[in-house]
């Protein structure tokens, strides 16, 4: 699949992830390579990026047996900004689907 | 190349020094150490971990081009934007098309309003010594039959190139917010290398 289809789609994955549990970035760098098969790296400075726009947060939590994780949390603006983006994101995948499977009543 | 964590995080530091503040590259840093670690415990070895990372260099050019962009942001100048908009161009080939050809055709459209406007601005004096000399007998070059009319040209004229150097200016500010704009934009959707994964 294109590349820049990826990364486009790339936030808004890192942002839903976020907003079902916080996640370390081990952690949520396997939630989305899991699904979507992309270089893995990008996603750090993706939240980084996401850090310095106030979208989330970060906090460190020991871990069982060993030193402790960097987790990232989405703040109150980085869920509305994930509401809002998911909801533009099913409207346009709706009306992509509907134009690939070629029904015609989604016009009206 | 060595695929071991030792070389990634040599190669991120070595492409970040001297752009990122020390401490803001210890924390990027730290995510990709922290990165290996966890996966070495979760049983991949060093080399599959570098691999399914991505090229070090890729991502140090996308941290880099981010911060400049930032940076350019935060305290506006012309060496900020140009080394935000270089950084941008290293993220892929296209951005010669998409970055390069659009900045250059703005920073020449810009000179180009600029030097009109420093043209007019400077040519409204002349054109008042002119037509005073005219006033005064002396015979110079006659660009007008009245020369009262041509003191009030001189000072329309000069007052249009003023305006349009103004204005320039304001344009620049424009395209310096739609500029940062767009490259973070750019930057979200590029990528390095185009024919990975």
């Amino acid at each position: 699949m294109n590349i820049q289809f990826k990364k486009g789609v790339l936030e808004i994955c890192v942002l839903s992830v976020l907003a079902r549990k916080d996640c370390y970035g081990y952690e949520l760098v396997g939630e989305i390579s899991k699904r979507i098969d992309i270089s893995e790296g990008t996603i750090y400075p993706l939240l980084h990026r996401l850090k310095d726009v106030g979208y989330v947060t970060t906090y460190l939590q020991e871990s069982a047996g060993g030193p402790s994780r960097k987790y990232y949390r989405l703040t109150e603006a980085g869920r509305k900004e994930e509401h809002e983006q998911k909801e533009e994101w099913m409207r346009f995948a709706a009306s992509v689907n509907a134009l690939l499977e070629g029904k015609n009543d989604a016009a009206d | 190349m060595l695929q071991t964590e030792q070389e990634f995080i040599r190669i991120l530091r070595s492409r970040l020094e001297g752009t990122l503040p020390e401490e803001e590259l210890n924390d990027i840093v730290s995510d990709y150490a922290e990165h290996f670690r966890i996966g070495k415990a979760d049983g991949r070895s060093e080399e599959e971990l570098f691999c399914s990372l991505g090229s070090p260099d890729d991502v140090a050019r996308e941290i880099r081009a981010t911060h400049l962009v930032k940076k350019a942001e935060d305290v506006k100048s012309c060496k900020n934007i140009f080394h935000a908009m270089l950084a941008t161009l290293g993220l892929g080939l296209f951005n010669l098309v998409f970055v390069l050809i659009p900045f250059i055709l703005l920073v020449v459209l810009l000179l180009v309003v600029f030097l009109f406007g420093i043209v007019f601005a400077i040519a409204g004096p002349a054109a008042f010594i002119y037509s005073v000399l005219q006033i005064l007998g002396i015979p110079a070059f006659a660009i007008w039959q009245s020369p009262v009319a041509g003191v009030f040209f001189s000072i329309g004229i000069t007052t249009f190139g003023l305006l349009l150097v103004i204005g320039d200016y304001y344009l620049a500010r424009f395209f310096y917010r739609i500029g940062i704009r767009y490259l973070k934009w750019n930057i979200s959707v590029i990528t390095g290398t185009e024919d990975e994964a």
